[in-house]
């Protein structure tokens, strides 16, 4: 009787792995499938990087990415007759991932710094930024100063840690894996600031869960998209994509939907070079 | 090769960043040495209170139990980042509870304190279980027949061939506990991990992450070894008549 | 709950005392009186119920039905009140009653002197010095002297169960049971062993006695009891018993023991 009943939980239990495996063979190619379907047929599918989430620049669930640069990059894939594939990957790694081959292009929110330039290429800018200080409603760290000897939340590798390391002093410095485990952490009470991107600090500002942004810093940020080094042909067609969707006004309609201003007339002009 | 050596086991990146990386691995110690200790601690609490004898004490028995499988079964992972989410929301909790900051390390290093003890507790709980099992019946019987009551018998006779018996495995339950400090990174504690992945993220080099890993090994290989001795030296102690093991 | 008085001086009095595992009966109503300063051999074939049957004594396993008086005090309270051992007289059982088991359960933690002493300072209270210089005596007494700090896988089975003996006398009991205490020895450790038993009942110790020695039965015991199948089959004076026993099992399994 014993032997009996174990068997039958061993069928159950082998069962239960074999659907799941079938699931998941089902569900993994939706990880990767493009996002909302971006357009031009030929080609390839341009496999693209991202630490997902990061609102209001990538959002979303797998197979239904959504947020700025996402749509950014669809359309400029259009426009070069590339479907756009984006993988959910950690911040962290992202640029060593990117130099590695796992993916094409790093389209993350991902400023444009010197260092990060040693190990890949970026193309022109396609978004200005600053840092912001968010805080809890009513909190009194209005300053870089006031930032001196507080608990800080970051999101590790970002250029957020790197101000806040290099000019804020904090007493401690909370480095996370993700940005939105950094507002989190405001809002419990862990940390007492938090200094991140200014749209992601909007948006959590506009989630109504008591945070406010209480400081902009003009970092004078730019991020571009960034390709591995030496893929000049790559990178002329990102820029060439990126071109046409501000000519043909694609661009100053997503940047009205995710970021509810317009863009700043710079962005037609500035460019980068590749170093 | 030649990059792959320098990615990752440049000697001279790890020299100009020893001095960080040993910080992070001093955090790290210092969670696996405090952590480990209350675990065994309480893991030893716990399988005490399982096995209380008598139908009174049933409702201790029951609870105990299922700690034990509650807490076996959650990923040390999630009940951390639960922890560290949740225990700040608690508005009612005074603040030095809410967000201990004692002895000057950061909340972070606590709820992992806190969250790795609660789950290695139960494992440890489990091994001991195995030790007071294994103890011949006939001891329980001398203990209690000279007129001692279950507790003196479990702490003058049960207890100290239990724990005898299963240092090995509750070393090796050590071993892990130490590498599972990693993942208090996720709740930003500067440990190694998060100290390596961060010389990473800004240098692009991986070297910092290899220097951490040996680290680890030169405390984990001697536990180790000590265990299989251990395993031996018990091997032959205690046991009357039993064949020795041999070590691998 | 007094017992009747018997000025015989009755030490123990079984009365019809059951004891089940599950299904299995094993003790079908015992009725057996010792007198104090008695040795009593119960011999039996195996799954009679001899050990059961002391060990029901000592209550690790309470009697389901059935009363047992120690010292004219009841220590158990009828039949079925065998829940729990809060209903029996734990305390005042084990500390008038010794018993020394077949597989000695010395604690192989501790030196011999030191378990001879343990139970003595942790259930009577006695004083380190008081408890240690008892245990030497006692550990003298059964021929260990110079064995006093040996752990017990260091000595022989003889010598680790006297060293039992000596534990179990450390506590002062009025009666002692002995649980084949020679079945898992060496043939040339026995005798120690018995030795020292008859030495203890020479001097007047309460003794009951499950055996298989049937040579010791007839020096030293005061009665034998036969046991089989969970009852008393027979009993009586050794001489009676061994040489010209009533009953037809008795009489069998004596014929299969002294065939060796």
């Amino acid at each position: 009787m014993r032997s009996t009943r174990l068997t039958a939980l061993l069928a159950v239990f082998l069962l239960a792995i074999a659907s799941l495996a079938a699931a998941g063979c089902g569900s993994s190619d939706d990880d990767t499938t493009s996002a909302g379907g971006g357009g031009g047929g030929g080609g390839e599918p341009l496999t693209v990087g991202s630490d997902i989430p990061y609102p209001p620049f990538e959002q979303g669930k797998p197979g239904n990415y959504t947020g700025f640069d996402v749509e950014l990059l669809e359309a400029v894939g259009e426009s070069i007759g590339r479907e756009v594939e984006f993988e959910d990957t950690s911040f962290d790694t992202i640029f060593l991932d990117l130099a590695r081959g796992n993916f094409e292009v790093v389209a993350s929110a991902a400023t444009i710094t010197d260092e990060r330039e040693k190990t890949v290429d970026f193309t022109n800018p396609y978004y200005i930024s600053e840092q912001a200080i968010l805080v809890k409603e009513g909190g009194d760290i209005d300053s870089v100063e006031k930032l001196a000897g507080a608990t800080v939340g970051v999101q590790q590798g970002t250029t957020g840690q790197e101000f806040v390391e290099e000019e804020g002093e904090a007493g401690d410095l909370r480095k996370y894996p993700q940005g939105p485990d950094a507002v989190n952490a405001l809002s419990n009470g862990t940390v007492d600031a938090v200094v991140i991107d200014i749209p992601v600090a909007e948006n959590a500002e506009a989630a109504g869960n008591g945070l406010e942004i209480s400081a902009a810093i003009p970092t004078e940020e730019e991020y571009g998209f960034a390709v591995a080094q030496g893929e000049t042909e790559l990178l002329e067609e990102l820029n060439e994509g990126l071109k046409e969707t501000i000519e043909d006004g694609t661009y100053a309609k997503l940047y009205e939907q995710w970021f509810k201003h317009e863009p700043p007339k710079e962005i037609e002009t500035t460019t980068h070079e590749a170093t | 090769m030649e990059e792959f050596l320098k990615q990752f086991f440049d000697v001279g990146f790890m020299v100009d960043h020893f001095d960080e990386v040993l910080d992070g691995f001093w955090i790290t110690t210092q969670l696996a040495v405090l952590s480990g200790i209350l675990a065994l601690i309480w893991g030893l609490i716990l399988a005490t209170l399982r096995q209380l004898p008598g139908k009174a004490l049933m409702p201790v028995r029951f609870l105990t139990i299922a700690y034990i499988d509650v807490f076996r079964g959650i990923p040390l992972l999630m009940l951390i980042l639960l922890i560290a989410g949740g225990i700040p929301a608690l508005e009612f909790l005074p603040e030095w509870l809410r967000l201990p900051e004692w002895f000057g390390k950061p909340d972070s290093f606590w709820f992992g304190v806190l969250a790795i003890t609660i789950t290695y507790g139960a494992y440890m709980a489990e091994v001991y279980r195995a030790g007071i099992e294994s103890v011949p019946q006939g001891q329980m019987e001398a203990a209690r027949s000279l007129g001692m009551n279950h507790g003196q018998a479990m702490r003058n006779v049960i207890l100290p061939q239990a724990v005898r018996k299963v240092i090995a495995p509750l070393l090796n339950d050590f071993v892990a506990l130490t590498k599972d400090t990693t993942l208090v990174s996720f709740i930003a504690l500067n440990e190694v991990t998060l100290v390596a992945s961060d010389i990473q993220s800004e240098t692009f080099n991986s070297s910092a992450l290899t220097l951490g890993a040996i680290m680890f090994l030169v405390v984990t290989l001697p536990l180790a070894r000590l265990v299989d001795k251990l395993i031996s030296r018990e091997q032959s102690r205690f046991t009357r008549g039993a064949p020795r093991v041999e070590a691998l | 709950m007094d017992g009747p008085s018997d000025g015989s001086g009755v030490i123990l009095s079984l009365r019809g005392v059951c004891k089940r595992f599950g299904d299995l009966e094993v003790l079908r109503g015992v009725d057996l009186e010792v007198k104090r300063g008695e040795v009593v051999c119960v011999l039996g074939p195996s799954g009679s119920g001899k050990s059961t049957l002391l060990r029901c004594v000592n209550l690790l396993e309470p009697p389901e039905e059935g009363d047992i008086h120690l010292e004219e005090r009841s220590i158990c309270k009828g039949p079925g009140s065998g829940t729990g051992e809060q209903s029996w007289e734990l305390d005042f059982v084990r500390q008038r009653v010794g018993i020394v088991f077949q597989q000695f359960n010395l604690f192989p933690h501790k030196t011999a002197l030191e378990n001879v002493t343990m139970a003595q300072e942790k259930v009577l209270g006695r004083p380190k010095a008081e408890a240690r210089s008892k245990g030497a005596q006692l550990l003298e007494r059964v021929g260990l002297a110079d064995k006093l700090g040996e752990y017990p896988e260091r000595l022989s089975g003889g010598q680790q169960q006297r060293v039992a003996i000596a534990r179990a006398l450390a506590m002062d009991p009025h009666v002692m049971l002995f649980d084949e205490v020679t079945s898992a020895l060496d043939p040339e450790l026995v005798k120690e062993v018995l030795d020292v038993m008859r030495e203890l009942a020479e001097e007047g110790m309460t003794m009951i006695v499950v055996t298989h020695e049937i040579g010791f039965a007839r020096d030293v015991a005061d009665r034998v009891v036969f046991m089989d199948g969970g009852v008393i089959v027979e009993e009586g004076p050794p001489a009676q018993v061994l040489e010209n026993p009533r009953e037809e099992r008795t009489k069998q399994f004596l014929g299969l023991v002294l065939e060796h």
